[in-house]
């Protein structure tokens, strides 16, 4: 863990509460089966040709829960569709298949107008804080935008009563030195905590954070995911932590999902998933992190290759052009997700 | 693992470049300081001042309004180009009220003349004729008219009168001009027989009664003959009445005499003989009120156009986009001269069909910043709070395609005063309203060309250029202070 001292996450409050998944709490979030396709635009050729229309395949078939109160890690490379899943997690987008089911409902059969009440409960931080507010807005109108779209305060007293009880809970205090300002005039850290402000004014349930600290500065990374994780603690927000970073996921998680080329290949207790890792992709993942010379690609010295073309992705076993194990039947035949060890599920005909 | 990538964007700093231009773009203050800085940007904002000043102010600029007609004769020059050559000698118009005292009793024969106030007319003269003693009396009333100029195209004269007479008295009055060399013009000769109420006679040099009266033919310049020489000229009034059994009395009003001159005012005078600066000036108005309503018009559909395209992307977009294409590649102008023929000739059709014709650019420029707006996380963060589409369109989009409008509405200013200018140039412009199109379209129509009457083509030629370099300049520095990454393409 080359850079788990720099990431100073606060063990205590972890350890407080214990890290172990809680098979026997209530599942907040089910995902079975989630498929999500980005069709690509084809040139009449193609098309007079026939055939399947190419598309890349970003979420195909995912299936996981979230327990309440958890933080739930999903861990990967880049471009292996994480920011698509938790998008559709939230129904931005509509998956193409699947089943998401939030405290009983069906997400993807609600109508417009019920799907926006269910808005108030289940929120999203993104991956850029410089992207994810409207430069023009001050931080008042940022933070109390929900609050007014959902029409939830009577008056202007209330609403700056949320927006300052939101930033107090993200640590920006005194409130009343921020909501003035304008997003130019807030550092990189302090915008990503204006966001989570946001997303925590309409008290959610559940909260999708996309890469939150991933644009921060190394040193001020520990705050927010300490912050995460004290909100997921003492007000049982459940969290769906996304990153690509697995020394952040095992500090602040309480599962984490590993996830390549749009499935799930490794799901179990943060810390099963960091000490004994067995899908060859997750130990990659992990090695990476040991690698000391940070110049050279860390994963590109333990899985040779490049990750490959999500549009026409390989056959059987999406990991075998680069899997150091890869044999024929990874060539042949996908590995379903078998569970190996107490809540620890692997997709690997080899594991 | 991405040490590398995160270490960059970290640099980022809240107080980087990206941050300080933002900071300096925002806010009304900071705009206008941004604006002032670029020179041509004053100029045109100072140009345009003058125009707005000219069309507010254009009741006390000119004692006319455009419809006036025959303030002097038609194609006069403008005062100043006496200090040409060829406009020396030129008459300028002279309107003459002769006031009752003024005239000189000449020749009376049993007669007298004296003075007497007429209701709304001022003072009349009385002119008392005893015909009854003698058989015949009469009055010669002359009055001096010093004429130092080439001769006018036309002359007019009103001659107000009365007769007061027997049945049986025939009394003639008649209006000469006596030129310096003593010959004497006949302009108007008539008899009445017993009485007359009052009358205004309105003589015209041009009329077939006063050529006839002076001996001429039809196609004789009757002023160029009178006034042929420079000098004293005697305006004279004869009445004459004979055959009355008892005295007659003839009274005649304020005589006005009016030489409508070839020099007038600041910028001469049309075929109608109106006031091109009253012209040029309410055009000013019109140009300056079509071009708002017209640009303002066309960007807010383009707007709404490119935004819905931009956002709702799909069909929506595709159906939007191509509509613009179809609008883009008919040409513009014979499509405005059909229509604007058809829907008729009204100040409001026409700006609907300018607008209607001038959204395409706004649509595509605001839909490919949508395009991109709607990108950032900040949309979707909208939407995850459950925000509609309307909603997000207009707090999220518009605010911040609003700069692009607002340079985009600046340059299609002159686009639209161009349009109307073409339309009414090409006689489909309201006809009822002066504008710089149908100053220009008149100048063509009705020999401006050939007279070569400059001072009727230069001025709204110049007008329209130099209103529309103000539009564009204010545009481009507008574009630059608010769109600095589209300076380029502007
Ligand atoms: N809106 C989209 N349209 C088309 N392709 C997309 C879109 N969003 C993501 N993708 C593609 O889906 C894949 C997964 O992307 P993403 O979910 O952003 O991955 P991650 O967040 O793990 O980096 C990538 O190949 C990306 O190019
Ligand atoms: S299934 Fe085969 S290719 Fe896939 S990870 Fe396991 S060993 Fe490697
Ligand atoms: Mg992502």
């Amino acid at each position: 863990m080359a850079r788990a001292a720099a990431v100073r996450v606060d063990e205590n409050s972890r350890g407080s509460t214990g890290t172990q998944a809680r098979p026997d709490q209530e599942a907040l979030l089910e995902v079975s089966n989630l498929v999500k396709y980005f069709p690509l635009r084809r040139g009449l050729l193609s098309a007079l040709r026939g055939g399947p229309a190419p598309a890349v395949h970003a979420v195909d078939g995912v299936s996981f829960s979230v327990y309440k109160g958890e933080v739930y890690g999903i861990v990967g490379e880049s471009g292996c569709g994480k920011t698509t899943l938790g998008r559709v997690l939230l129904r931005l987008i509509d998956p193409q298949q699947g089943r998401i089911v939030f405290d009983g409902q069906d997400i993807l059969r609600l109508s417009p107008e019920e799907m926006k009440g269910l808005r108030r409960r289940m929120q999203i931080v993104f991956q850029d804080p410089y992207e994810s507010m409207n430069p023009r807005l001050d931080v008042f109108r940022i933070v109390s935008e929900p609050l007014r779209i959902q029409g939830i305060t009577k008056n202007q007293a209330e609403t700056m009563e949320r927006v300052e009880r939101a930033l107090t809970d993200v640590e920006m205090i005194p409130p009343d030195e921020y909501v003035y300002r304008y997003p130019h005039e807030l550092s990189g850290g302090q915008r990503q905590r204006i966001a989570l402000a946001r997303a925590l004014v309409l008290d959610p349930e559940f909260i999708v954070a996309d890469e939150p600290v991933s644009m921060l500065d190394v040193s001020i990374r520990g705050g927010i995911l300490n912050l995460m994780l004290r909100l997921s603690r003492e007000k049982g927000v459940s969290f769906v932590y996304i990153t690509h970073d697995l020394a952040t996921a095992r500090h602040i998680c309480d599962r984490i999902g590993v996830m390549y080329l749009g499935k799930l290949v490794e799901e179990g207790k943060a810390d099963d998933i960091v000490t004994t890792p067995l899908h060859p992709y997750t130990k990659a993942l992990l090695s990476a992190v040991l690698i000391p010379d940070p110049s050279r690609k860390g994963l590109q010295q333990v899985l040779p290759g490049e990750v490959p073309n999500a549009v026409y992705p390989p056959s059987g076993c999406r990991l075998h052009p680069r899997c150091p194990l890869a044999r024929d039947i990874c060539r042949q035949q996908e590995p379903a997700l078998v569970e190996k060890g107490e809540g620890h599920e692997v997709a690997c005909h080899f594991a | 693992m991405s040490q590398a990538l995160t270490a960059s964007k970290a640099e980022v700093s809240p107080r980087g470049s990206k941050t300080g231009r933002m900071r300096s773009r925002s806010g009304f203050l900071g705009f206008w300081s941004q604006f002032f800085r670029r020179p041509y940007g004053v100029v045109g904002l100072a140009l345009l001042a003058v125009y707005v000043i000219l069309a507010v102010a254009a009741p006390w600029l000119t004692p006319y309004r455009p419809s006036d007609t025959f303030l002097a004769d038609r194609l006069a020059a403008p005062s100043w180009a006496g200090i040409f050559p060829r406009f020396r000698g030129v008459p300028p118009t002279k309107r003459l009220v002769i006031p009752a005292s003024d005239w000189k009793a000449t020749g009376l024969v049993a007669a007298t003349v004296t003075r007497q106030k007429v209701e709304n007319n001022g003072e009349a003269t009385v002119i008392n004729l005893s015909p009854e003693a003698t058989g015949s009396a009469s009055a010669d009333l002359s009055w001096t008219l010093s004429y130092p100029y080439d001769p006018p195209k036309t002359f007019e004269v009103n001659i107000p009168y009365a007769v007061e007479a027997p049945w049986d008295a025939s009394t003639s009055l008649s209006f000469k001009v006596v030129d310096p060399s003593g010959t004497e013009h006949v302009v108007w000769e008539k008899t009445v027989y017993g009485s007359s109420d009052w009358k205004t006679q309105k003589l015209d040099s041009r009329d077939y009664t006063v050529k006839m009266a002076l001996g001429l033919s039809f196609f004789d310049d009757p002023a160029q003959v009178v006034f042929a020489e420079r000098g004293d000229y005697h305006l004279a009034l004869h009445v004459e009445s004979s055959g009355g059994s008892a005295p007659v009395r003839v009274t005649v009003g304020e005589v006005g005499f009016n030489v409508l001159g070839l020099l007038h005012g600041i910028l001469g005078t049309d075929h109608m003989g109106a006031d091109l600066w009253t012209q040029l000036l309410y055009g000013a108005r019109i140009s300056l009120i079509i071009g708002i309503v017209a640009a303002i018009m066309a960007v807010a559909i383009g707007t709404a156009i490119g935004l819905i395209s931009g956002y709702m992307g799909g069909a929506v977009d595709e159906f939007l986009m191509r509509m613009a294409d179809v609008f883009l590649s008919v040409p513009t102008l014979p499509i405005l001269i059909i229509l604007s023929a058809f829907f008729g000739k009204n100040l409001g059709n026409i700006i609907i069909l300018v607008a209607a014709f001038a959204w395409m650019g706004t649509a595509r420029v605001v839909r490919s910043q949508t395009l991109s707006l709607k990108q950032r996380a900040f949309v979707e963060s909208a939407r995850a709070a459950g925000a509609s589409d309307g909603y997000i369109m207009v707090t999220h989009l518009l605010p911040n395609v609003f700069p692009l409008v607002v340079a985009n509405a600046v340059l299609m200013m002159p686009v639209a005063i161009l349009y109307e200018a073409s339309l009414s140039f090409l006689g489909l412009g309201d006809p009822r309203i002066p504008t710089w199109g149908r100053m220009l379209q008149n100048a063509r129509a009705f020999g401006a060309f050939t007279e070569f009457a400059w001072w009727w083509l230069i001025p709204p030629g110049l007008a329209i250029t130099l209103l529309s370099l103000s539009f564009t300049l204010i545009g481009n520095a507008v574009n630059e202070v608010l769109n600095p990454r589209y300076r380029e393409r502007a």
